[in-house]
């Protein structure tokens, strides 16, 4: 309640801006037409009658890559118009959110690397959210691919950055392993960027959760029912992808796989523990049975083959309907979370729409997500 | 009851002793000030909530700004509630100078009794309306900023919220009524 006679003091311009920037997003008529579209040109003539107007007017040429960077440019450019406007402690909840492309970026740079592509093309496709300064970002590439290399990298470049906490935690594990399972960790010359990233992510995610934690009111309670969400995405889906390749070796299921598992999430602790224990898909079905949610997301999984819904679109789907969600509630952070997330599925979906007319998939282009749509499942009119 | 060891010159003699002696003037003034004061804090205090969702909606929705500022005047009425209380209490003050001609001390048929009941009459008045107008325009205030923002995304929804401003603004109402009839009575002596 306190909360309620106070919040617009600091936020409630930041609020009604990012509500307006709600108001721009395609609604199921847009979709409509879109998907009616013979070429990009159309597309392009479509999005000047929405929120999106003159994107594309110093575009020459109008491809899907073309669409997906100026819609990301878009919706950083106002992103950063509500993070100029932000108080604290909503300033650092937005730079929270962008911490996120930044473990995304350094990944980049470091994955390009190793496959020898060159710095500046890297630089090109990292995601324009999470950029450090220029010099940063071009010395990252510079570091080998070995436990030292990225002792060293931390050391020197990314210690100072919002990262560096996620990084210095993860040097501190591994390294503790390191002199028990040094021979293993040569195996996983290939697995290893993946198990960096994940274990970034997996921390960034407890970080953010502990920080909303601490704003407590209507944040803690959504931002914490999204993150918890996140979590248990993450942990079904490394299990999952992890089956058929060394990460599902008896051995490394306790020690590395485990260790990739969120701490926070309605999974934890006893899920994780069968999760970590599940040798193939029927006992990750049985470890997630008990929680009705994911049950159903099972379900879709396993009728793959008959309905054409893959797991992640099951994911997808959950995930906007909570995000949709928060913009119920007035007067807290997770909207900000929310508009940030839910303009990216919608960049994704102009792009999956873009790439089917390019490539004249018609059958194939209703197979989006929508946000905020009237049509949705989960509304029933 | 009221007797204690101390018998020096200014020591009271008990609490009575002390509320007894603060001058009704002082009570009465005192009442003008809160139920003035409160009423403008709760007015600002609403003001300020749904103004800044109201200019932050406007830059998507030029067209909510004149509608809304329809819950700015509702919190401005919260004010204005507290004026006309002060100016009414104020009329039923004198000038207090019933004592100046008899060398600081009042006359000896002065009624104390109907002196004291002004008092108090006139401070319960002025808290009675300070305090429900602060609740009044929080209360408006936080129904006027959603009023905006639901507003800016979908036209039909104002006048519905716009109804429960009306009842949140009744507060105030209620505050200036019973603080009106509290103060009805009070009539400070003269000579």
């Amino acid at each position: 309640m306190a909360n309620l006679c106070v919040h617009n003091r600091d936020f409630g311009f930041t609020e009604a801006l990012c509500r307006g920037f709600r108001t721009g997003f395609l609604t199921d008529a847009d979709y409509h037409h879109l998907t009616q579209a013979e070429t990009l040109e159309d597309v392009k003539s479509n999005l000047q009658e929405t929120d999106y107007d003159q994107f594309l007017a110093n575009e020459s040429a109008v491809t899907p890559a073309v669409i997906l960077e100026c819609a990301t440019r878009k919706m950083v450019d106002e992103f950063k118009f509500v993070r100029a406007q932000a108080a604290e402690p909503l300033a650092t909840f937005l730079d929270y959110i962008t911490y996120e492309y930044m473990i995304d970026n350094v990944m980049l740079l470091l994955k390009g690397t190793i496959s020898g592509r060159d710095v500046n093309e890297l630089i090109e496709q990292c995601h324009p959210l999470g950029m450090f300064r220029d010099s940063t970002m071009r010395s990252i590439p510079t570091f080998e691919n070995s436990p030292k290399g990225y002792a060293d990298l931390y050391q020197t470049v990314l210690v100072d950055t919002p990262v560096g906490p996620y990084f210095s935690q993860f040097l501190q594990e591994s390294s503790e392993s390191l002199s028990t399972a040094a021979e293993v960790r040569n195996v996983l010359e290939e697995v290893e960027m993946e198990i960096i990233k994940n274990s970034l992510i997996k921390l960034y995610l407890e970080d953010f959760y502990t920080f909303c934690a601490s704003i407590g009111d209507d944040t803690a309670e959504i931002m914490g029912e999204i993150l918890k969400a996140r979590a248990d995405q993450r942990a079904i889906n490394i299990t999952l992808n992890s089956f058929g390749t060394p990460l599902n070796e008896p051995t490394m299921r306790a020690t590395d796989r485990k260790r990739l598992y969120p701490s926070i999430g309605f999974l934890y602790p006893a899920g994780t523990a069968e999760l970590a224990a599940a040798a193939d898909e029927q006992a990750l079905g049985q470890a997630i049975s008990p929680f009705p949610v994911y049950r159903e997301i099972w379900a879709v999984h396993q009728n793959e083959s008959i309905d054409d819904r893959s797991i992640d679109d099951a994911f997808y789907e959950r995930e906007v309907q909570m995000l949709e969600l928060a913009f119920e509630g007035q007067m807290h952070f997770a909207i900000y979370y929310a508009y940030v997330k839910l303009k990216e599925q919608e960049i994704r979906n102009l792009v999956w729409i873009s790439e089917c007319i390019v490539q004249q998939q018609k059958d194939e282009i209703n197979k989006f997500v929508p946000c905020f749509s009237k049509a949705a499942p989960w509304r029933s009119n | 009851m009221g007797y204690m060891a101390c018998t020096a010159t200014y020591c009271n003699a008990s609490y009575d002793e002390v509320l007894t002696h603060m001058s009704p003037y002082g009570w009465g003034y005192m009442g003008i000030a809160f139920g003035l004061g409160l009423s403008v804090v709760g007015a600002a205090w609403g003001i300020w909530l749904t103004g800044s969702s109201l200019v932050g909606a406007a830059i998507k929705a030029p067209r909510i700004r004149s509608k809304n500022l329809i819950s700015v005047i509702f919190c401005e009425a919260t004010a204005i509630y507290g004026v006309i209380l002060a100016i009414l209490l104020l009329s039923k003050i004198g000038d207090g100078g019933e004592a100046k001609d008899n060398d600081g001390v009042l006359p000896d048929d002065w009624e104390y009794n109907q002196f004291y009941f002004a008092g108090y009459s006139l401070f319960s008045s002025g808290l009675s309306v300070g305090l429900t107008n602060i609740a009044s325009g929080i209360s408006v205030g936080i129904a006027g900023s959603s009023c905006a923002l639901a507003d800016a995304q979908d036209a039909s929804l104002f006048v519905k919220i716009l109804i429960v401003e009306i009842f949140a603004s009744a507060l105030g109402i209620f505050g200036i009524i019973v603080g009106i009839i509290q103060s009805n009575d009070a009539e400070f002596p003269s000579s």
